[in-house]
């Protein structure tokens, strides 16, 4: 009798003394942040960790509308790179905080780890440390190993196009596999199409434009014209921060992008899901992706079947940072701290790459054999990570987003010419909403 | 004295709630549409007149997603018209019509995100039903939800499949309760099955008609739901409905709560305006027996 009331007791004062904390985040992220969570109050009982995942389109203005009214509905939140200038406002900093409770930071907890441009991308703004990495994405390009490496296959290439099937490391040579593989030009074609390609009305396509653009904006020539982009305006700006797009840059992307689009299963109509599918059922030979579907790809295809090699081009970065409200009160603040300092520690980066797919975002997980030895992804992402392209974090990057998405949507359809005319339009448009 | 307070601490209660979710919104889109007020800048406004109306016309965007509201209303509409009172009419008295009439009212009942997310599995490119079902008649696959010209197609599809049942509903109601002895009157007068309809049926029915079509049009201008879960207003502004556009304006994309108070004040006159030239075209107030000025 004496345990029950004990159990009952204990049960009541944890209820009691528990601080609950709500943590809105990203489904591509929510299962690993729910096993991180449980395995947080296993350590920490009296700190009650509630994951609650909405989609992209949900959480972006659910957080935007809760800062701004301040009304603390949740306690931290992971958030998109892009939306970082936009939702800085309402987060804690996290290196005054730092500052203040240097006792919630325990020892191994090593800033310095997180591989440096990640740390700065998706955990700064203006200086200011408001978040910490916790899901470093980026886009790889997947192909079927098992065609690329059949020898009648290879053969087949070669006697096409009088040189061998290599695997590709430019837009221009991913055209040609891509026509190889597709086969309303090639009836003996394995696949269906060579690529699968997602142009559609949704963000997706501000973010595939700088797979084609960055390499020929970060190329010497690019450097020169538009100068090297920074963290904060990316790739779509210039160095002095004005439209880069409006150029011969600009139009080359759009261009390459064009060329690929016949050897693409309905490309405006198709979708990250949609994408997927094409490759995952094997529709097509090449598809670029994020590093999360390598999951499906490898249990549905097989590991064999599944090959993974940085962009062609430049990939574009898709960070996602935990960061605190600002606007709730401080034991909350501490709670919440203590599980974004847990979720983002070497332990859960290695953890989460393992077990979910979460892109590791520390170098030590890099560099883990263990990991090395589990994931063939890590030598693509080694390389992609200092090659990727960025896009605008400016809290005016949604609108420029959208009016953007428009207009490439609009000369990929052919509704508008593909012309340095169209381009320039489009800057103007931006120069307007950027009150310059 | 006693006797004035106690009716209104009654009503008070319900007059409260409709001043807070019906007045004061409505107070504050008004206020909100002569602000300069971006969330993405600072939650703080200031008055800038009529600027919010005069970028409406200025906005390319605005004026392409007003375009392709009124190609929806224009053909989706009558469509669903025509259909709901033609299949009203063909399944009465058929073997079967209960589970016709439950079957039929089917697509109404499914949440538009719901069949939304259906929809774009039909239409998928490469393994969509659709495409399937058209390749058996010799038809090359069809970009559904990629092509400007079918995208808009495939919308006013799903929007006929969802909103033709409604039309049916009303009108297979109304149909219940036309009498019968007024039916077998016209009958034994010698009017044929064309001639009862036109002189008999379709009067009675005229009154529920018009309130189908006032009610699909106020539906119509607000379509949002199937574009959000199916084309996201794409390719282009192709799909673009112009409540899709006030949410990205407003909410996904723009946080510009001034500009979308302003774009939802303009569609709150034009439904008005409508609805309004609807009952005068029609005469509807003096059949129904209010107005009576005509």
């Amino acid at each position: 009798m004496k345990r029950l009331f004990l159990v009952v007791f204990l049960v009541v004062a944890a209820l009691i003394f528990s601080v609950k904390i709500s943590v809105l985040c990203s489904p591509d992220n929510a299962d690993a942040l729910k096993w991180l969570a449980q395995e947080f109050m296993k350590q920490n009982p009296d700190i009650q960790v509630e994951i609650v995942p909405l989609s992209w389109e949900v959480l972006y203005p659910k957080l935007l509308q809760d800062l701004r009214s301040q009304a603390g509905s949740f306690d931290a939140f992971t958030y998109d790179v892009m939306t970082t200038g936009a939702v800085s406002f309402g987060l804690v900093d996290l290196g005054e905080f730092m500052k203040q409770h240097p006792e919630l930071v325990p020892e191994d907890y090593d800033l310095d780890d997180f591989i440096p441009q990640v740390l700065e991308e998706s955990g700064k703004w203006q200086g200011r440390l408001i978040g910490l990495p916790f899901y470093n994405n980026t886009m790889l390009f997947y192909y079927r190993k098992d065609l690329f490496e059949d020898p009648k296959i290879k053969q087949a290439f070669k006697e096409k196009y009088g040189r061998e099937l290599t695997l590709p490391t430019t837009w221009e040579e991913v055209v040609e596999i891509a026509q190889f593989f597709t086969k309303k030009y090639n009836k003996n074609s394995p696949t269906e199409y060579g690529i699968a390609l997602m142009f559609p009305r949704t963000h997706t396509l501000f973010y595939m434009y700088l797979l084609f653009f960055g390499e020929y904006r970060n190329a010497p020539l690019g450097i020169m014209r538009h100068g090297t982009a920074d963290l904060e305006y990316g790739e779509y700006f210039t160095a002095d921060h004005k439209p880069a797009f409006n150029s011969e840059e600009g139009l080359k992307a759009l261009e390459m992008m064009k060329k690929l689009m016949p050897y693409s299963p309905d490309p405006l109509g198709s979708d990250y899901g949609e994408t997927i599918e094409y490759f995952n059922q094997g529709l097509v030979a090449m598809v670029p992706q994020w590093t999360g579907p390598y999951l499906i790809f490898k249990n549905t295809l097989g590991e064999d079947k599944v090959g993974i090699i940085p962009m062609p081009g430049r990939s574009v970065s898709g960070q996602w940072a935990l960061g605190i409200n600002k606007f709730i009160p401080e034991e909350k603040k501490i709670a919440a701290f203590k599980f974004i300092v847990f979720a983002t520690s070497k332990w859960a980066d290695k953890n989460k790459f393992l077990r979910f797919a979460v892109a590791p975002a520390r170098i030590s997980t890099l560099k883990d054999p263990e990991v090395r030895a589990a994931d063939p992804r890590v030598p693509a992402l080694e390389v992609t990570y200092v090659t990727q392209t960025h896009r605008p974090r400016i809290p005016e990057e949604p609108r420029l987003e959208d009016i953007t998405v428009e207009t490439f949507s609009k000369i990929l359809s052919g509704e508008l010419p593909l012309s340095m005319e169209t381009l320039n339009d489009l800057a103007k448009k931006w120069e307007e909403i950027l009150g310059k | 004295m006693k006797r004035r307070i106690v009716p209104w601490l009654m009503v008070l209660p319900v007059l409260a709630l409709f001043l807070a979710m019906t007045i004061y919104p409505f107070g504050f889109m008004i206020w909100a549409s002569f602000r300069d007020y971006d969330l993405s800048k600072s939650a703080e406004t200031h008055f800038i007149g009529l600027s919010n109306y005069f970028q409406i016309f200025r906005d390319s965007t605005a004026i392409e997603s007003m375009k392709f509201t009124v190609k929806l209303l224009a053909i989706a509409v009558p469509l669903e018209l025509v259909l709901g009172v033609l299949i009203a009419f063909l399944i009465r008295g058929v073997k079967g019509e209960k589970i016709i009439r439950s079957s039929l009212l089917i697509p109404m009942m499914i949440p538009p995100a719901v069949s939304g997310v259906a929809w774009k599995m039909l239409y998928n490119f490469a393994f969509g039903p659709v495409n399937w079902f058209l390749s058996f008649f010799g038809v090359p696959k069809i970009s559904w939800l990629g092509d400007p010209f079918y995208a808009q197609l495939g919308i006013i599809i799903i929007d006929i499949w969802q909103w033709t049942p409604f039309i049916f509903l009303m009108i297979y109601a109304g149909l219940q309760s036309i009498p019968q002895d007024l039916i077998d009157a016209a009958r034994v007068d010698g009017a044929d099955w064309g001639k009862v309809f036109l002189h008999v049926e379709f009067p009675l029915l005229r009154p529920l008609i018009l309130v189908a079509l006032v009610l699909r049009i106020i539906d119509c201008l607000k379509t949002f739901d199937i574009v959000f879960m199916t084309t996201w207003g794409g390719p282009g502004s192709a799909t673009h409905t112009y409540s899709f556009y006030i949410y990205k304006i407003g909410i996904s994309f723009g946080w510009n709560i001034g500009y979308a108070s302003a774009l939802s004040v303009l569609l709150l006159i034009v439904a008005i305006v409508l609805v309004n030239v609807v009952f005068r075209l029609v005469r509807m107030r003096q059949q129904l027996g209010f107005g009576g000025e005509e």
